[in-house]
């Protein structure tokens, strides 16, 4: 071959050209969801598989501190959306969906969404749930003995200033409150005055209302004997305190919190952000989740290990404990427990 | 227009775009938000309301947040003039090849983050602190709580504050001779008086800059207030992040910011007023 002026000019243009003509072809897709310890094993157990699977589809992994922050992104760019896929906390995902910033999915578009538990779908918020959390009592096996089986541990006045629980308006703390209001006879989870009366006589020996950096934290390091999380963080940072904190679920149960897994509106690419929604909501991906995080799955077609799974409140009896709250009609009585809670918890020394 | 000041927009032009785009107009679009409703999901609804600021006028606890906010940081920016004072004096009157490693000294906490200084106050002030410990040498039987209340968010934030007050008192203490002391002395003026009728009036410039400072510092704390305060401490700033990330309602997150924006124009106006009055 002759080489020629044209010839070289043709020939690097295509090789220049190249990478274009490849990446064209590669979907790319932005997947917010928690930073920390839940990006630490969710991107091994769901986004790294998928990736595997799926090696035309970039995922990017964008964290976020908390399901706020991800709806503050999601409003700032509703011109442009720079996100995908978003997870948060379903009361957050309840305001986005007001305002218009999901794509509703269906079954159709994401086959997993008919292996799903009914629990997975709210009524209000186009975004199905992708994993189930619980409450738990957090509590230090060396300074609580014996280990405690119920909430009213609280109550005991040995733990005196030995208490650290996030307190309302966070939802650690109107679900303690909710507890507290079942365990002292209040058979409404809307009318809270029993609750309101019970955690008012053991607000004096609760030492913080807002652990730093939390209450799994405080309790591993020896600042505080008893506190309030969730299940799934619980058993990992259980598990990484070498047994000096421990996450039971008590015997009057507890109840349920559901992170949901939106597709933003106007997103640039819908169809890999589908494939990737139904790798996540997928019965493998659930399962591998659970085994990692122990958060409950949303597949009833997850195969979880019996270990995993007792670590979780999946099973039916235990899910038959949980008090039957809807997020959505607590966020419509949320301000009036916080200015309850002032007046009638915070004001008590 | 003179030339000169033609000079002088143009080299203020820059800094004059940069403050637009990075203050004033996210400082409209936060006023512009209080104007906007949330429905009790924290979903933004469509128009313009004057819900917020009725509600805000409305509740006495938004009015007693302001005042508690208010009061609290005057009492700390009291407390870190105090605690600054005898220092700054000192470094002032020291030697001059002393002077800088002295300044250095006082300012060397500011190397180290406010939050890793809070975490340190939480374990000083806490339950197996030194100072329980001392209380309980001495024969107490439960030393008092001094964290997670509004003692801790005190003392964390005095301790905290402490350098700029320091360097602000220095800054203002050009005036003070130690030669005007002796005159007053040699006169016949007690130690006492001499403060009080010398060095205390030439101090003064010092003394506002540096409760200015203090103050504004004061008043917009966050992370002090968050960490030490154990949820029982309400205070603006803290305040604000509750409704925006917590309760998710941003247009009283908005007015609360705007209310905080005010509280600094009347704390500059004052010092405006107070400097001139003292020159």
């Amino acid at each position: 071959m002759i080489l020629t002026r044209r010839r070289i000019l043709a020939a690097s243009a295509t090789t220049l050209a190249m990478p274009y003509v490849a990446r064209a072809q590669q979907a790319s897709i932005t997947l917010a969801a928690y930073s920390g310890i839940f990006q630490d094993n969710y991107e091994p157990a769901v986004v790294e598989t998928f990736r595997r699977a799926n090696p035309g589809i970039k995922v990017t992994y964008f964290s976020m501190g908390n399901s706020a922050q991800a709806l503050g992104q999601l409003r700032a760019q509703k011109a442009n959306p720079q996100v995908d896929l978003v997870m948060m906390d379903v009361s957050v995902a309840k305001a986005a969906s007001d305002e218009g910033l999901f794509e509703p999915v269906t079954a159709a578009q994401v086959p997993a969404i008919a292996d799903l538990s009914p629990r997975a779908f709210t009524p209000g918020v186009t975004a199905p749930a992708v994993t189930f959390d619980n409450l738990v009592l957090l509590y230090s096996p060396q300074r609580v003995q014996p280990a405690p089986t119920s909430w009213k541990v609280f109550w005991e006045e040995k733990y005196k200033d030995q208490i650290a629980i996030s307190g309302v308006p966070d939802i650690v703390g109107l679900g303690f409150l909710m507890m507290a209001n079942k365990v002292f006879g209040g058979d409404d989870y809307r009318r809270l005055d029993k609750g309101f009366e019970a955690v008012g006589n053991m607000a004096p020996n609760v030492l913080s209302w807002d652990p730093k950096p939390d209450a799994y934290t405080m309790i591993t390091q020896g600042t505080a004997s008893l506190g309030v999380g969730w299940n799934a963080r619980g058993q990992i940072y259980s598990d990484q305190s070498g047994g000096r904190m421990a996450a039971i679920l008590p015997s009057e149960g507890a109840l349920f919190q559901i992170n949901v897994l939106g597709l933003v509106k106007g997103a640039k690419n819908y169809d890999a952000s589908r494939a990737f929604m139904n790798h996540a909501l997928g019965a493998e991906a659930q399962a591998a989740f659970t085994e990692k995080m122990f958060y409950a799955p949303v597949n009833t077609k997850a195969k979880v290990s019996d270990a995993a799974l007792a670590r979780t409140a999946s099973s039916a009896e235990r899910q038959a404990m949980m008090l039957p709250v809807d997020w959505l009609e607590v966020a419509k009585f949320r301000e009036g427990v916080t200015e309850q809670w002032r007046r009638r918890i915070l004001t008590r020394r | 227009m003179p030339i000169a000041s033609r000079i002088a927009l143009a080299l203020l032009l820059p800094a004059l775009l940069v403050n637009m785009a990075v203050f004033l107009l996210p400082m409209g679009n936060l006023a512009l938000l209080s104007f906007r409703q949330a429905n009790e999901g924290g979903a933004l609804l469509e128009g313009i309301t004057l819900a917020t600021w009725a509600k805000m006028f409305g509740d006495i606890f938004y009015a007693e947040l302001v005042r508690d906010s208010v009061v609290i940081a005057l009492a700390i920016t009291g407390l870190t003039l105090l605690c600054s004072y005898p220092i700054a004096l000192f470094i002032h009157r020291a030697p001059d090849r002393w002077k800088n490693m002295l300044v250095v000294m006082c300012i060397s906490p500011l190397l180290v983050s406010a939050v890793v200084r809070t975490y340190g106050w939480m374990v000083i002030l806490g339950d197996g602190g030194i100072i329980a410990a001392f209380l309980r040498w001495l024969g107490m039987v439960k030393a008092p709580r001094m964290v997670f209340n509004t003692t801790g968010v005190v003392v964390g934030l005095t301790e905290i504050l402490m350098p700029y007050m320091i360097l602000a008192l220095i800054a203002g203490f050009g005036r003070l001779n130690t030669s005007l002391e002796e005159a007053a002395a040699s006169l016949g003026a007690k130690p006492f008086t001499v403060f009080r009728r010398v060095v205390l009036p030439l101090t003064l410039p010092g003394i506002m800059l540096g409760c200015l400072l203090a103050f504004v510092l004061a008043v917009s704390s966050f992370i002090t207030p968050k960490l030490l305060g154990g949820g029982r401490v309400f205070l603006l700033a803290t305040e604000i992040y509750d409704q925006a990330i917590v309760t998710l309602n941003w247009p009283v997150a908005a007015a609360l910011s705007i209310v905080v924006l005010v509280i600094f124009g009347f704390a500059l106006t004052l010092y405006g007023r107070l400097a001139r009055a003292v020159a």
